[in-house]
């Protein structure tokens, strides 16, 4: 039988970071479940979960991984991952906010979407503009539940985007297949 | 007749299909079982004919009542289709029957003129644009072994696809 771990590493971005992670997880017998890697203020993140077989636990991973870990200058922990997401069923939309960086953008637009009880799938921000004009930009993936006004979320969300100062569009990302 | 429709990661989607050379029986075979198996799949707007496991360069579409379509053939099947003509492009969400789970937003052309030949071997010319012009370019990739994961405009937009029940 095997079990589900969680793994996140962060730390320099340079070639071979996910080689060597990902190296040291195959001689465990670990197999890739799902993953998600990118470049955060120039530091490699990657959080990965990863099945491995029951004999296999959280320490056992991190000491495997201990050497690839100090050789690339990698922060690495290893934790136990219980499966045990609820999916919203709802519509798809695509959420795009941008204006001049401020703290608490984040904040008061994910409160908005919680409280009218819209999950939020992805998430991604960035600051762009130079230092003399940040922009900040931030594009989510949300699910709107069954049966929720979407006019009065984006309504909501407006009244939000407003108080704030920024630019916000909500659109369906329902994909089409073809 | 209704037939199963082939997942990933069967080779016959991988694989450029072949020419149809003869037009007859089994064309019109052909292109009813693309028909029937498309009308099947409520959800769906086209296949094309190796997602059916035939390794042949025929499509079935039908856009009709889609809320992003603007140009509108009806119910086409065409052979051996090549675009002529393709200008502008635009970014938009696509899943496919053939790749469970996943979808991913694709670059297409917003404007295409295709060439091909009906199930008996009569040459159409269509001009497509907006959501049929998106499903001709998917319906032709398949024919040449590409699917939409093949075309996803960036690693980060590939996501989970809806269920339907």
């Amino acid at each position: 039988m095997t079990h589900e771990l969680s793994v996140t590493a962060i730390g320099e971005d340079r070639p071979g970071v996910v080689a060597a992670i990902t190296g040291a997880l195959a001689d465990l017998d670990a197999n890739l479940e799902d993953t998600s890697m990118t470049i955060l203020g120039g530091r490699f993140a990657m959080v990965l979960i990863v099945d491995v077989p029951d004999d296999v636990g959280p320490a056992e991973v991190e000491a495997a991984l201990a050497r690839p870990a100090a050789d690339l200058h990698l922060d690495v922990s290893v934790h136990a991952s219980d499966p045990s997401s609820t999916p919203t069923d709802g519509a798809r939309h695509s959420v795009a906010v941008y204006g001049a960086d401020r703290p608490g953008i984040v904040h008061a637009v994910a409160r908005a979407l919680a409280d009218a009880d819209v999950n939020i799938t992805d998430l991604a921000t960035r600051v762009v503009g130079g230092s003399e004009h940040p922009v900040y930009a931030m594009l989510l993936d949300v699910t709107v539940p069954a049966g929720t006004d979407v006019e009065a979320v984006e309504a909501e969300l407006r009244h939000v985007a407003a108080a704030l100062g920024v630019e916000l569009s909500i659109h369906p990302a329902d994909a089409d297949i073809l | 007749m209704i037939r199963p429709v082939v997942m990933l990661p069967a080779p016959v989607l991988s694989t450029r299909a072949e020419e149809v050379t003869a037009f007859g029986a089994e064309s019109r075979a052909l292109a009813d079982d693309l028909l029937d198996t498309m009308r099947a799949s409520a959800h769906s707007v086209g296949i094309a004919a190796p997602q059916i496991g035939v390794g042949l360069r025929a499509f079935a579409l039908d856009v009709t009542g889609h809320k992003k379509a603007d140009s509108c053939h009806g119910e086409v099947v065409l052979f051996n289709p090549e675009v002529v003509l393709a200008t502008g492009r635009d970014v938009g969400r696509e899943g496919c029957m053939s790749v469970p789970d996943l979808t991913g937003d694709v670059a297409r052309r917003t404007h295409v003129v295709v060439r091909g030949l009906d199930p008996d071997g009569v040459e159409r010319v269509l001009e497509c644009n907006a959501f049929e012009a998106r499903a001709v370019q998917h319906e032709i990739d398949h024919l040449d072994g590409h699917l939409f994961l093949d075309r996803v405009v960036a690693a980060d937009r590939v996501f989970p696809r809806r269920v339907y029940r």
